[in-house]
């Protein structure tokens, strides 16, 4: 059988030296990365093959012929979740072993080759004939809102998603209510039709530019100018596929936590808890390591007063999965089930009363797997979460007062831009100053952006000592900050000091340029 | 939970359900796909079922139902092993994936030691020591996020902290093995059972040893106890450069000797700087050979002290001193080193112990093999790395990465070069496995090998336990 996608990734299985860091790494300790045994689907089913070493082995004995595409394969071949969690704990290339993306490949490979799971067939048919995978009526879409009248025109689309347009129902109507009360001028579309994210992640690829096309045009026709949506697989086809499968549209996709987040940054919006509450969060994969959002969510929760976030031990970057991405849930309902009970212990280990996610489909996945593990942490999505925490505009302070030394060691980045150069466009370092947290994104040569918050994704986090800080804006040139900069990297004292971690692996720093950089600090 | 059936024609398919349950074995061919190879390129049989025991009493079981049906049994750690050992020799093997077996059973800081079940990893040991305070001696092999601790000390593994506690057999007090017969033996004072495990040497000869390095061939590892110590907070590090190999060998031999550091990494040529760290040495062209070095002590001034020293030497012996960031990295990225190297290939290992003083002298013999084949333009980039071990001897690490499947002959016949050259230049694999053994066995001496078979023979009469392993491939 010819396996033509899957082919296209030879080389990069070829890279794969099968060091199993995929399977059983803890880096929590030794390395300082949170990485803990990344694959949930593994965690659950026990043998390798589950995990990225062994489904590399596995295809690449698919391409060489040792074994056969038969229904075993396309059992196993729908137990991945593409969740990410093992690329990103990879290292072996510049962005870890493509592993989702290839399981995608062969998925559409064995599709091609008329194996199938009749269920995926299903939903195919159902996003077809009525725009969902959920055999619902493409009528009935829009009505939980309601009988409402939507504007044709709004400066913002809520794109509502199918599960919490005819599932996670609540998602959906607080989404909306919350938009409603912080005043925001925005509609839904008439006819909304599936992202078509799920055939992407099935296989099932025919259908998806149709629908991307009709989606995009549709919100064209209000004039928005930014797409809101609360989920997050929503959000990574918008965001990361549609772009990849070459649809083009001008206006700007956020998720609602990032849309809640900049208007807490404008001071638009404000949230209180009247009782002190401790909460945790899990990151969606669409929503975290697809489309790398990870901060925006938290900043919302951490702006809600009284309101403590606490971590779970794997978060972030290496948050394991709820297990119901990929398909998983809807071909095998028990694994999702136990992936997500294994996720809510971690959330019960933190001590959180309560564990807010941001995508309904992990709402979802989550809510039936602490019924099926007899689970009692509360599990409520963001919006849902924050709504009855608003409270009204006047109220709203905006960002508190920033760290006075911070302030100035932004402000003198900010005029130093050259010490970035080398860098390249897109580089992206955290500074920690006492936990207090900004960065720094280079935009062009000697361009850089500096923002007050704590970076999405960073290359690498320095963190400093507040005399190292005080010392370094002392220099006036470029080069007497490197020079400074090296000597307290190299000869640190307990006052005045400079440390790093690394946050990407050394491929890719180096494809970055951070070699230039570490040459005029003086550190290599 | 089980996705994929099992095919159900091994003939002890039925036998091992009723010991683990069905969850937890498996025949299917999809499966044991997985279970083909470990992290080298080497291949042989595919196990025949793999099952995942648990516990003690199943791994007991497991071996029984071996016994009596003289089934060959295969150990597998974590499969991150790189010479192919923990592949079975023979058809419908049964193997043993030993992962499931990771837990702490007992931190004993009287006497401070640690056991552990034989399939936990190195970095997770190290992150459930720190939280109680401790750490290690010995720390694990490079690869040591995914080696177990069993797969390591049936190995000879060396790798982190080796400088200061040598190789990982060098920490273990005692062992719990499954003999062949499915009897269950404690080494070291395990002998006892009134005492804790404390020591290794007592009342008898050290059993513990027999078992260290067999490559599952005389028995099951299923707990292994290790000696821990103070978790110790005060790091000092230094990075020095050398204009001669010569150089920056004999000043490795110096600090080794005194035992200073508790790591201590040399790169042996430019190239292997740059295949590891591209633009280290860009600013320092005179530069020919490195070293990394990693002082750990749980005193400030003393680990200032002893860097200071270290420096003395390096300084002594026409070393520069190239400041700390390379072995910051090598330090603060641990058990992240190797990985990122892949990038350049499939990796082909030539790992071995030599005398520190011949490292000039083997890396003599490479560099005209590298030149030979016109490396690293021929698009096959090599890396030579040395790592002090306890007392004054060092590994060699030298490797090279095939960038491509179509480069892969070409690399085969590099390295198989490579591997005669670290023969003859006087180096010993510390592990073997079918990338070393061959060789090995060609110089073996007759009254060795005939002591090791005599004691196989004795421990394993039916030849179940990783059968024709030290036989040849
Ligand atoms: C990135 C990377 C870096 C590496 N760096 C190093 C390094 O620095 N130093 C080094 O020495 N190696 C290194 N290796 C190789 C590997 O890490 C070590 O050999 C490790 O000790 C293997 O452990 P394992 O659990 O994976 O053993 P496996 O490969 O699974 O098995 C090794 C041998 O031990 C036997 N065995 C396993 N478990 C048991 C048991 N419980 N009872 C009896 N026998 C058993 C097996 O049958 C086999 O013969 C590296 C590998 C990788 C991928
Ligand atoms: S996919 Fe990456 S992490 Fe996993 S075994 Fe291969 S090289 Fe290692
Ligand atoms: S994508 Fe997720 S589920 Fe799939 S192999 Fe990787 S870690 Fe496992």
């Amino acid at each position: 059988m010819e396996l033509r996608n899957l082919q296209q990734y030879q080389d990069e299985l070829w890279l794969c030296a099968r060091c199993g860091d995929c399977s059983l790494a803890d880096k929590i300790v030794a390395s300082h990365r949170d990485v803990y045994h990344p694959c949930a689907v593994k965690n659950v089913l026990g043998f390798e093959a589950y995990a990225s070493r062994g489904r590399i082995m596995i295809m690449n004995d698919l391409l060489d012929g040792a074994l056969e595409v038969n229904q075993d394969v396309v059992d196993w071949l729908y137990t991945c979740t593409t969740c990410k969690s093992c690329q990103e704990a990879c290292m072996a290339t510049a962005e870890g072993i493509r592993l989702p993306e290839m399981v995608e490949a062969l998925r559409r490979d064995v599709v091609a080759a008329g194996f199938d799971v009749p269920r995926h067939r299903e939903i195919e048919e159902s996003i077809v004939a009525e725009g969902n995978p959920y055999r619902e009526l493409a009528s009935k879409r829009l009505e939980l809102f309601g009988d409402r009248d939507w504007p044709e025109q709004a400066e913002v689309v809520y794109f509502v998603g199918c599960t919490s347009a005819y599932r996670e129902k609540e998602i959906a109507q607080t989404t909306v209510e919350l938009l409603d009360k912080i005043g925001v001028d925005y509609t839904v579309l008439q006819d909304e039709r599936c992202c078509g994210s799920v055939l992407l992640r099935l296989g099932h690829t025919e259908h998806f530019d149709e629908l991307t096309r009709h989606n995009i045009e549709a919100i064209e026709r209000t004039g928005a100018k930014t797409v809101v949506t609360a989920c997050a697989g929503c959000y990574r086809t918008w965001k990361i596929d549609m772009p990849r499968e070459g649809h083009k549209y001008k206006f700007e996709v956020l998720h609602i936590t990032e849309y809640l987040d900049r208007l807490v940054q404008e001071g638009r919006v404000a949230f209180e808890s009247p009782e002190p509450i401790v909460v945790t969060y899990h990151d969606p994969c669409h929503l975290g390591r697809h489309a790398e959002v990870y901060e925006a969510p938290r900043r919302v929760l951490q702006a809600v007063r009284s309101l403590e976030l606490v971590e779970m031990r794997t978060n972030r970057r290496y948050a394991h999965c709820c297990g119901s991405g990929g398909g998983v849930k809807s071909t095998y309902g028990q694994l999702a089930n136990q992936v997500a009970a294994n996720r809510l212990e971690e959330a019960e280990e933190t001590g959180a009363t309560t564990l807010v996610t941001a995508c309904p489909f992990c709402h979802r996945g989550l809510t039936d797997g602490a019924k099926y593990a007899g689970k009692e942490i509360d599990i409520v999505d963001l919006p849902t979460f924050v709504l009855p925490y608003l409270v009204e505009r006047e109220k709203a302070v905006g960002v508190e007062g920033e760290n006075p030394l911070k302030e100035r060691f932004m402000e003198y980045l900010r005029a130093h831009p050259k010490i970035f150069d080398g860098l390249k466009r897109g580089a992206v370092i955290d500074y920690d100053i006492d936990g207090d947290r900004f960065h720094v994104l280079v935009t062009g040569k000697s361009a850089i952006e500096v923002q007050p918050v704590r970076a999405e994704n960073p290359d690498v986090e320095l963190l400093f000592s507040r005399g190292a800080v005080e010392r370094l804006i002392q220099n006036e040139s470029e080069d007497d900050y490197a020079a400074e900069f090296g000597r307290l990297f190299k000869e640190p004292t307990d006052e005045e000091w400079i440390k790093f971690n690394l946050r990407l692996n050394i491929v890719k720093l180096l494809m970055k340029g951070y070699r230039k950089f570490a040459q005029k600090a003086g550190l290599i | 939970m089980r996705i994929v059936t099992s095919s159900k024609g091994h003939p002890l398919y039925e036998e091992l359900v009723s010991i683990v349950g069905a969850d937890r074995v498996t025949d299917s061919p999809v499966i044991l796909s997985a279970y083909s190879k470990d992290a080298s390129h080497l291949t042989a049989e595919r196990p025949g079922i793999v099952v995942l025991p648990q516990s003690v009493e199943e791994v007991q079981a497991i071996v029984r139902l071996c016994a009596s049906t003289k089934t060959a049994l295969v150990t597998a750690g974590g499969r991150n092993g790189i010479c192919g050992a923990c592949l079975p020799r023979v058809r419908d093997a049964v193997m043993l994936d030993m992962v499931k077996m990771d837990g702490l059973v007992r931190l004993d800081e009287d006497v401070m030691t640690v056991t552990v079940e034989a399939g936990l990893r190195w970095a997770e040991l190290i992150h459930m020591l720190d939280e109680r305070g401790y750490k290690l001696g010995f720390r694990g092999p490079y690869g040591g996020s995914a080696g177990t601790v069993g797969g390591s000390v049936s190995s000879n593994s060396i790798g982190y902290a080796a400088s200061k506690f040598g190789p990982a057999n060098e920490g273990v007090v005692s062992l719990q093995v499954v003999l062949a017969n499915g009897e269950v033996l404690r080494t070291g004072t395990g002998w006892n059972p009134n005492a804790s495990l404390f020591g290794r040497y007592s009342a008898y000869n050290d059993l513990t040893g027999l078992f260290l390095g067999d490559y599952g061939t005389l028995g099951v590892k299923t707990k292994v106890t290790l000696k821990i110590y103070p978790r110790a907070e005060h790091l000092a590090y230094g990075d020095f450069g050398f204009k001669t190999l010569e150089d920056a060998t004999a000043a490795f031999l110096e600090i080794q000797k005194r035992g200073l550091t508790e790591e201590l990494n040399l790169l042996a040529d430019r190239q292997s700087t740059d295949t590891f760290f591209p633009g280290f040495l860009d600013s320092h062209p005179e530069i020919k050979a490195m070293f990394a070095a990693i002082v750990q002590e749980d005193d400030e001034e003393l680990a200032r002290r002893k860097m200071e020293i270290v420096r003395e030497i390096a300084l002594r012996h026409g070393g520069k001193d190239l400041g700390n960031f390379a072995s910051q990295m090598h330090w603060g990225e641990m058990f992240n080193l190797v990985q990122p190297l892949f990038n350049n290939g499939f990796w082909l290992n030539t790992c071995h112990l030599r005398p520190i003083p011949s490292i000039p002298t083997v890396m003599k013999r490479l560099w005209v093999i590298f030149k030979k084949y016109k490396m690293p333009k021929n698009g096959i980039k090599w890396i030579a790395s040395c790592l002090g071990s306890e007392r004054a001897y060092t590994t060699g690490w030298f490797t090279i990465f095939s960038p491509t499947r179509e480069k892969m002959d070409e690399a085969l016949k590099i390295w198989n070069e490579m591997l005669d050259a670290i023969m003859e230049t006087g180096g010993c694999p510390y592990w073997s496995g079918r990338l070393w053994e061959n060789r090995v066995l060609a110089r073996t001496d007759p009254v060795f090998l005939a002591t090791y078979r005599t004691l196989k023979r004795a421990l394993d009469p039916d030849n179940i336990l990783n059968p024709h392993v030290f036989e040849g491939v």
